[in-house]
């Protein structure tokens, strides 16, 4: 229960940031994906069931306020964290080469669904600018970002699992 | 109550998760796709639990921002403070001038019994709490809303140019997509000929600073770069003469009857803290005239 709140608190101040601490420099200036980010840490240290439901929640925020049609973004983080969350206990998940990789994979699958659902359709078909410009960037920053900020997420979640184990040996002996 | 409880957790495999959710996803996207505005329950416990934070955040941000900027910069604003000195003096001499030509053409437009061309209108200041986390498009959250009497396709100005139109409002926020997204496509007009074209944002200019213009049917060839554009008569939901911006190049189309190009916007995109709402729909307006 401890743990679902923490992860809660974190997501909700991670769509905070997003929208405002990183957007502030310009309009048009390219940012890191912070809750892509989250949804595949979490799916990569605890599984398809948590990525699923962290990545349903990143996009229905995102969804509320900033997309026309409710479910569009909820439907590709979600499915990004099922995804992900396939390679759990495959991996040692203390090591933060696979996370980059998969953050890497999953920002370009991202992009790509955001351009053929909301740029290609309506005939936009310069790709190369469209990658070279934004999706390139974002998926570098966020990268970056998983770099810096994963163990730091990696502590934070294993911290919350000790605990929530603890509690649970001690109610078992209480028994 | 463990029991139960394993029980549930054995039972609600991932697949089965994912499957509810995935339908859950598809039906709001089918339900919401047409919509055309959004009130819901949802919209108003997600307005109150996230606006006043995103408020609090950015105000932190921007005075850290300013902050910063500021002792950065302060060699750069003597400078700049002797040169607008300058000018000031410059623009007084000038201005007093103008106010003789304003009375004179007072005085006229009296004599001919001209209406003002442009009727004042009534404009709510509003901060920018948020900006859309992706980078596909540019839309922005602002702190006022449904309270403060502004509605779904009210035009927003920042400084002397339109930024764009309201969206979706909830209780004390409102959602402002700004001309230059990409998804944006308004109805604009020569200033001096009434010649109409279409604006219309798009996300691969957005590095220059520009937007595109297309279908103008430029008559009496006198649009030039620098010509001004403004928000056409024929919009549905722009108000008439809002300045848009300046031509920044121009080419004629491949049929010969019409010219495209693109245009500066008027409003500074690059820093968006401010914007004024005119709170005047101009479906309304119409009808009351």
């Amino acid at each position: 229960m401890r743990r679902k709140v923490v992860i809660f608190v974190i997501l909700w101040l991670f769509y905070i940031l997003q929208t405002t601490v990183f957007q502030l420099q310009t309009v048009t200036g390219v940012s890191p994906n912070l809750l892509l980010f989250l949804t595949v840490s979490l799916a990569f240290m605890q599984g398809k069931k948590e990525g699923l439901v962290v990545g349903f929640l990143c996009g229905l925020l995102i969804d509320l306020f900033y997309s026309r049609t409710l479910g569009f973004h909820a439907l590709i983080y979600l499915l990004i964290g099922y995804g992900t969350g396939h390679f759990c206990h495959v991996f040692f998940d203390e090591d933060v080469k696979m996370p980059i990789i998969l953050v890497a994979v999953t920002d370009f699958i991202y992009s790509m669904y955001i351009y053929v659902f909301g740029f290609l359709l309506r005939g936009r078909l310069e790709f190369g600018i469209y990658f070279t410009q934004i999706i390139l960037p974002e998926i570098i920053y966020t990268v970056l970002i998983t770099l810096i900020f994963y163990r730091l997420l990696f502590k934070i979640n294993h911290a919350l699992i000790d605990r929530q184990k603890e509690e649970r040996q001690s109610l078992w002996i209480r028994d | 109550m463990r029991k139960t409880r394993k029980f549930l957790n054995g039972l609600l495999k991932s697949r089965h998760v994912l499957i509810v959710l995935v339908i859950i996803c598809i039906t709001l996207i089918l339900a919401t796709f047409t919509r055309e505005n959004s009130q819901g329950p949802l919209y108003t416990i997600a307005g109150t639990v996230i606006t006043p934070f995103q408020n609090g955040v950015n105000r932190v941000g921007n005075s850290l921002l300013d902050w910063s900027s500021g002792f950065k910069n302060v060699q750069k604003l003597n400078a700049e403070n002797e040169e607008l000195r300058a000018k000031i003096d410059e623009l007084t001499a000038q201005n007093t001038q103008l106010i003789q030509a304003q009375a004179e053409l007072k005085r006229l437009e009296d004599l001919y019994e001209l209406d003002q061309e442009y009727p004042e209108y009534t404009k709510v200041a509003a901060s920018v709490i948020s900006k859309d986390p992706g980078n596909w498009y540019s839309t922005f959250v602002i702190n006022k809303g449904t309270a403060d009497g502004l509605a779904v396709d009210m035009n927003v100005l920042a400084g002397s140019g339109l930024i764009g139109i309201i969206t979706e409002t909830g209780e004390n926020w409102s959602t402002v997509r700004t001309i230059i997204d990409d998804a944006s496509s308004i109805s604009g007009m020569i200033a001096s000929t009434s010649d109409t074209c279409v604006v219309s944002g798009n996300l691969s200019m957005m590095d220059s600073g520009k937007i595109e213009f297309s279908e103008l049917k430029d008559r009496d060839e006198v649009v030039t770069e620098g010509t001004a554009i403004v928000t056409s008569n024929i919009s549905t939901k722009f108000l008439t003469g809002l300045l848009i911006g300046y031509v920044a190049e121009i080419e004629e189309d491949s049929n010969h009857l019409t010219k495209s190009g693109t245009l500066i916007p008027a409003a500074d995109f690059k820093n968006i803290r401010e914007v004024l709402v005119i709170k005047e729909l101009k479906q309304t307006k119409e009808m009351s005239n």
